[in-house]
C-alpha cells in the first residue's frame, strides 16, 4: 500500500527566501545545527522568525517542515498513526516523525500553545540521545545528523499557563529575535512589498513609535509584517493612511484613544 | 457722549471713588468703540472689577489687541480664560495670557467652537510620547513652551468649526515643541548649564537676541518635521496659508529691510510650500548655516550672531511677537527642568547601583568578559569609583553589537572592576549625556550606601531581641550578607479586619456600572470555554480518530484503545489566586482608594469566574510586629461582610514584604490547584522601619518569592508607580510584572490583568 503522507520533496526549499541578518543569528543557527543542538527563537510578533527558518533550510539545503503549535496538538499530530484503507491497517508518519527519517529541520511555532505533555515528546529528540521513539509501532529512530529541531515562542505573554518547562528550554541554543534596527527594517519592508525606500522609511519611523508606546498601555508595538502589510496595500493604490490605519492601527489595538494616538502618528509621518 | 458713558460705567465700576488719572485712563480706552462692543466691554468690566481692578486696567489695556483677534462673542470666553489664569497663577501668568492672545485665540480662523486640552490629552500624550520615545508630559499653561520635561500647552484653543481641525492644531504645536527637544535647542547636550542664557547674555540687545535665535531654531524645525512628519506638514499647508495672509496684512508697515519679518514670512512660506519670497544674499547664507542638517552649537550661534547684527542694521523696528506655533523660548525653565531630572537620576543611578554592586564584586568573570575588557585608564587615584565607556567605535568591541554600543559597561571601584547591569547602563548614558561623564560621588555614594548597610547592625533590634517573642507565627528571614536565615527572625500576627458599614463598596459599583458589567461578560467567557475532549470512555459523540486508530490498532494486530469518545467538556479552569495588598503608609490618599476599588471590581468579576482566590493585605512595623490582615480567605464566600472588609482597608505602616509573602506561600501551598498564583499589588520597594530597607529588603524579598516558585508558586507584582523601577525586574523577573502610573485605571487594569495572566 501507498503511504499517503506528506512528502519530503515539497518540504524542500528550492529558491532563496529573502532574509536579511540581523546580527549573529546565522553563524550560531550553523554551529547550533553542526553540533545537533536544537534551537529556539523567541521574539515578538512579526520580527522574522519564521522566515529565518525558512532561510537557514535553504541556506543548510535541507528540507523545513513546520508545524503550527496548537492546544488539541497530540502526539500522534507529531509522531504519526495508523489508518485503515480497504480494510487494511498502514502506518501515516506524523511531521516530527518525516524529518527525523530524512533528515530534515523540523519546526514548531508557537510551541507554548501546545499543551505541556505533547511537547514532552521532543525530550529525547532534543537532547544528545537525537532519538524519536515511536510506541504504536515499538520503533526507536535515531535522528542522522542532518536533522534540526527549532521551536519558536514569543516571550511577551504574560500568561502563567503558556510558560515553557524548563525542562523543555533548558535543551535549547537560544536566540533572541528582535525587530531589525531602522536602516534594515527599510530595506526589508522595501524589498518585501516592492514600495520605494522613502514610503518604507516612513512606515518604519510610524512603526517606532508605536513600539515606544508600551509603557502607555500598547501590548506591543507594529511588527515588521505589518509594515509589509501596509506597504503592499500602498502600492495597490489605496491612499496610504487608509492602507495603515487598516494594517496598524486596527490592528494593534481596540482602545478608542490609542487608536486615536497611533491615527494621529499615522497622518502626522504620512 | 463721555457723560453717556459715565452713567454707564457707574453701574458697573464705582467711578466717583476713582481718581482723575485712573477715570481718564478708562474712558481712552473706551474712547471710540461702536454701542454694542462698548455694552459687552463694559459688561466684562463688571465681572472683572469685583475680583481686581489691577487686572480690570490691564485687561483694557490690552483690549484693542485682544479686539484685533476675537469677535465680540468671543470676549466673555476670554474673560473667562483670564479669571481662570488669574485665580490660578496670579497677576503676572494673567498678563502673559493677555500678552498671548494670538496663540489662544488663532487671529485669523474664528470659529465657535473650541477644543479643551482636556478633552484631547487621552489622544494626544500617546502621541507625544510615541513620538519622543521618553514619558514626557502634558501641562496646561497659559502660554506655549516646553522645559524639555513636560510640553505646556494652552488651555483652550477656538479654532475652525470642525474639532478635527482643532484636534490638528494641538497636534502641530506638540510636534513643534517636541522638536525643540529632539533637536536640543536649550543645548541640554552641552555640560555646561547655562550656555545658552551666557550666549544671550553677549548681547546688547538680550530679548532680541533670544527671538532671532528662536526663529532661526523654528526655520530648523520646520524644515525637520517636513522631512520627519511629511503628512503633518502637509496636512498643516492650508493652515501656513492662512497665517501668511496674516503676516502680508500686519507686516505690510513693518517695512521692508525688517530682516525679522522677511525671515518669518519666508518660514510659513517654506511650511506652506508656497514660492519663496527672495532673501538678500547674506539672510539666505544665514538660513543655510542654520538649517543644515548636522549642525553644532557653535553653528547655530554664529548664525544667530550675523543674524542678530543683521536685523541691528535695518535699524528702526518693532520686535514681531513670535508666529503662535512657535511657542515660546524658555532657557530658565529648561535649565531647572534639567537640573531636577538630573537630580532624580542621581538618586535613581545611586539607588540601583547600590542594589548591584555586592552581587557583581561576588560574581566571578567569565573568560569572555575578560576578553571584552578595557584598559583601564587611571583616574581612580584620587577618587573611589569611576564609569568607563568601551571605545567601541573603532570596531573592538563588535561582538556586542545587539547592545547600545557605547553604553558605559564596567565601573572601578576601590580595586575591583564591575560589570555594570543593563538596565543600568541606560540611565549612566543619560548622566554621561548630562554632564559629561557620571561623577564618581555618585559611584562613593552608592558603594556607601550599600557597604554601609552591611556594616552598622540596627540597635533597635538588637535592644528587642531579649524579648521573648510570642504569638503569631515565626518566619526566618534571609540575610543576604551571610547568605543564610535569620531563624525565626520576624513575627508575622495574623489579623482580622474589622468590616465598615461604610458606602465605599456601593459608591464604587455605581461608579464603574458599565465596567463591572463588561468585566463580568469578559470573565464569564472565560469560565464557558469550552472543549472537546477526545478519547474518553463516554461521551456526546464518537471520536472518529480514536475509533479509527483502535480498528487500525486491531488489524495491526495490537490491542485497541477503549476511549473512543468525544466529550464536550467545559474547561476547567483550577486556579487559585491570592491577592497580596500592600497597606502601608504610602498607599494613603488616593493609591489606597484606587487599590480598594480594584479590589471590588475584580471581587464582582471573579464572582463571575468562579476561580478560588483570597484577599490579604500586609503591613507592620519591625520584625517582631508584621501583620497580615484577612479581608478574604479562600473558604469564605465573598458576601456583604467581604465587601465591608475591603472598605476598611486603610493605610497602616511600612512595607516588609518577606513574611507576609512567606506565610502566603505556605497558604497557597495548602491548596490544591493546577495553578497557584500570587498577585502583589504595591505602590513602592519593601521597606520596614528598622534596618530592612534597599538590598536587604529587596534580598529578603526576593529569597521569599524564589521559596514560592520553588513551591510551585507563581508570582506577580502590580506596581503603582511613576516610573518602572529596575528593581522590579530583579525581584519578579522581566515579565513578572507590570507598572501602571495612573491611578485612576488600576481598578479597570487589575482584573484585566488578571485575565491575561491566567487565559
Amino acid at each position: 500500500m501507498q503511504i499517503t503522507g506528506q512528502k519530503i520533496e515539497e518540504h524542500r526549499i528550492h529558491d532563496k527566501p529573502f532574509y536579511l541578518v540581523q546580527k549573529n543569528e546565522l553563524v550560531i543557527a550553523e554551529a547550533a545545527y553542526k553540533n545537533g543542538i536544537p534551537l529556539l527563537l523567541k521574539g515578538p510578533t512579526g520580527s522574522g522568525k519564521s522566515r529565518f527558518m525558512q532561510f537557514l533550510a535553504w541556506k543548510l539545503q535541507r528540507p523545513l517542515i513546520t508545524v503550527s503549535c496548537h492546544d488539541d496538538l497530540s502526539t500522534s499530530d507529531l509522531v504519526g498513526r495508523y489508518l485503515i484503507r480497504g480494510g487494511e491497517t498502514f502506518w501515516v508518519d506524523g511531521p516530527m516523525t518525516l524529518a527525523v527519517r530524512h533528515g530534515a529541520i523540523c519546526y514548531l511555532d508557537e510551541v507554548v500553545e501546545a499543551r505541556k505533555d505533547t511537547t514532552v515528546v521532543i525530550h529525547p529528540l532534543a537532547d544528545d540521545r537525537r532519538e524519536l521513539a515511536i510506541e504504536k509501532r515499538g520503533e526507536l529512530l535515531a535522528a542522522p545528523p542532518e536533522f534540526m529541531l527549532a521551536v519558536s515562542y514569543n516571550p511577551g505573554y504574560q500568561s502563567v499557563l503558556k510558560d515553557m518547562k524548563q525542562s523543555t528550554r533548558q535543551r535549547f541554543v537560544a536566540l533572541e529575535l528582535g525587530y531589525p534596527n531602522a536602516d534594515l527594517e527599510t530595506e526589508i519592508v522595501a524589498h518585501e512589498s516592492a514600495i520605494d525606500e522613502k514610503l518604507a522609511r516612513l512606515l518604519v519611523r510610524i512603526a517606532a513609535m508605536t513600539r515606544g508606546l508600551k509603557d502607555s498601555g500598547l501590548q506591543e508595538g507594529a511588527s515588521t509584517r505589518l509594515l509589509v502589510h501596509a506597504g503592499l496595500l500602498i502600492k495597490d493604490g489605496i491612499e496610504p493612511r487608509e492602507a495603515c490605519q487598516v494594517t496598524i492601527t486596527q490592528a494593534l489595538t481596540d482602545d478608542r484613544e490609542m487608536l486615536n494616538a497611533i491615527d494621529e502618528m499615522v497622518s502626522s509621518v504620512l | 457722549m463721555k457723560n453717556g458713558l459715565t452713567e454707564r460705567l457707574r453701574q458697573v465700576i464705582p467711578v466717583d471713588r476713582l481718581n482723575d488719572w485712573e477715570r481718564d485712563e478708562i474712558f481712552d480706552h473706551l474712547a471710540d468703540y461702536e454701542p454694542l462692543v462698548e455694552k459687552t466691554v463694559i459688561e466684562q468690566l463688571g465681572i472683572l472689577w469685583p475680583i481686581s481692578s489691577p487686572l480690570c486696567f490691564d485687561f483694557l489695556g490690552h483690549l484693542t489687541k485682544g479686539l484685533t483677534c476675537l469677535s465680540i462673542e468671543q470676549l466673555p470666553d476670554w474673560v473667562k480664560g483670564i479669571l481662570d489664569i488669574y485665580e490660578a497663577h496670579g497677576l503676572r501668568a494673567a498678563r502673559e495670557y493677555m500678552d498671548d492672545v494670538e496663540a489662544h485665540y488663532l487671529c485669523t480662523i474664528r470659529g465657535k467652537k473650541g477644543l479643551s486640552l482636556d478633552e484631547i490629552i487621552p489622544r494626544l500624550l500617546p502621541y507625544l510620547r510615541g513620538l519622543s520615545g521618553q514619558s514626557l508630559e502634558i501641562q496646561k499653561a497659559p502660554s506655549l513652551y516646553t522645559d524639555t520635561r513636560s510640553v505646556f500647552l494652552p488651555r483652550e484653543i477656538i479654532a475652525p468649526a470642525r474639532s478635527n481641525d482643532n484636534f490638528y492644531l494641538y497636534k502641530l504645536l506638540v510636534s513643534f515643541l517636541w522638536a525643540e527637544i529632539e533637536l536640543d535647542i536649550y543645548c541640554q547636550q552641552q555640560t555646561a548649564p547655562e550656555v545658552l542664557e551666557d550666549f544671550f547674555l553677549s548681547f546688547e540687545d538680550q530679548e532680541l537676541a533670544a527671538s532671532c535665535y528662536h526663529l532661526l531654531q523654528t526655520v530648523r524645525r520646520a524644515e525637520f518635521l517636513k522631512s520627519y512628519l511629511p503628512g503633518l506638514m502637509r496636512d498643516g499647508q492650508p493652515l501656513f496659508r492662512l497665517l501668511l495672509k496674516d503676516v502680508d496684512l500686519s507686516d505690510s508697515s513693518a517695512g521692508p529691510g525688517n530682516e525679522l519679518a522677511t525671515v518669518r514670512q519666508w518660514l510659513l512660506c517654506c511650511c506652506a510650500d508656497d514660492p519663496l519670497p527672495d532673501l538678500s544674499d547674506e539672510t539666505a547664507a544665514i538660513l543655510h548655516q542654520a538649517s543644515a542638517e548636522k549642525i553644532s552649537y557653535e553653528d547655530i550661534f554664529g548664525a544667530t550672531t550675523r543674524f542678530y547684527a543683521r536685523v541691528r542694521l535695518t535699524g528702526d523696528f518693532k520686535l514681531p511677537a513670535p508666529l503662535f506655533f512657535q511657542g515660546k523660548l524658555r532657557p530658565a525653565e529648561a535649565r531647572m527642568a534639567r537640573l531636577s531630572r538630573r537630580e532624580e537620576q542621581k538618586q535613581q543611578f545611586i539607588k540601583a547601583l547600590a542594589a548591584v554592586i555586592p552581587h557583581l564584586s561576588g560574581a566571578p568573570e567569565t573568560e569572555t568578559e575578560q576578553t571584552e575588557k578595557i584598559q583601564i585608564p587611571s583616574i581612580n587615584e584620587s577618587e573611589s569609583g569611576a564609569i568607563l565607556s568601551p571605545m567601541g567605535q573603532d570596531g573592538k568591541n563588535e561582538q556586542s553589537t545587539e547592545e547600545k554600543q557605547n553604553d558605559p559597561r564596567y565601573i572601578c571601584l576601590d580595586d575591583g572592576q564591575i560589570k555594570v547591569p543593563k538596565e543600568l547602563r541606560h540611565l549612566a548614558r543619560e548622566i554621561e549625556n548630562d554632564l559629561g561623564k557620571v561623577p564618581s560621588f555618585y559611584i562613593a555614594s552608592a558603594s556607601r550606601m550599600a557597604g554601609g548597610r552591611g556594616k552598622t547592625p540596627a540597635t533597635s533590634i538588637q535592644e528587642e531581641e531579649g524579648k521573648a517573642l510570642q504569638g503569631g507565627l515565626l518566619y526566618d528571614e534571609w540575610d543576604f550578607r551571610r547568605r543564610g536565615f535569620r531563624k525565626n527572625w520576624c513575627m508575622l500576627i495574623e489579623k482580622r479586619i474589622i468590616a465598615t458599614k461604610g458606602t465605599f463598596v456601593t459608591t464604587t459599583m455605581e461608579k464603574y456600572r458599565g465596567q463591572i458589567l463588561q468585566l463580568k461578560r469578559q470573565f464569564e467567557m472565560m469560565r464557558s470555554q469550552q472543549r472537546l475532549v477526545r478519547r474518553q470512555q463516554d461521551g456526546d459523540d464518537i471520536d472518529l480518530d480514536a475509533l479509527t486508530e483502535a480498528y487500525a490498532d486491531l488489524r495491526a494486530g495490537l490491542v485497541p484503545s477503549e476511549d473512543l469518545f468525544v466529550r464536550r467538556q467545559r474547561d476547567e479552569r483550577d486556579i487559585a489566586a491570592l491577592f497580596l495588598v500592600d497597606m502601608s503608609s504610602s498607599t494613603e490618599g488616593w493609591v489606597g482608594t484606587a487599590l480598594k476599588e480594584s479590589l471590588v471590581l475584580l471581587s464582582e468579576a471573579l464572582q463571575s469566574l468562579g476561580d478560588r482566590y483570597a484577599i490579604y493585605g500586609f503591613s507592620g512595623m519591625r520584625r517582631s510586629q508584621s501583620e497580615l490582615f484577612h479581608v478574604k480567605t479562600f473558604t469564605e464566600p465573598y458576601s456583604e461582610e467581604i465587601r465591608g472588609r475591603i472598605g476598611a482597608i486603610s493605610p497602616m505602616d511600612y512595607t516588609r514584604m518577606g513574611p507576609p509573602i512567606r506565610h502566603c506561600t505556605k497558604v497557597l501551598r495548602d491548596i490544591d490547584a493546577r495553578v497557584r498564583l500570587l498577585l502583589i499589588l504595591t505602590d513602592g520597594k519593601p521597606e520596614d522601619y528598622d534596618d530592612y530597607k534597599g538590598e536587604y529588603a529587596i534580598e529578603d524579598t526576593r529569597h521569599a518569592l524564589t521559596e514560592a516558585k520553588a513551591g510551585g508558586i507563581h508570582s506577580f507584582c502590580i506596581s503603582i508607580d511613576k516610573e518602572a523601577q529596575d528593581y522590579l525586574g530583579y525581584l519578579f523577573g522581566d515579565i513578572n510584572y507590570t507598572f501602571i502610573n495612573d491611578v485612576k485605571k488600576l481598578p479597570l487594569r487589575v482584573p484585566e490583568i488578571y485575565r491575561t495572566l491566567t487565559s
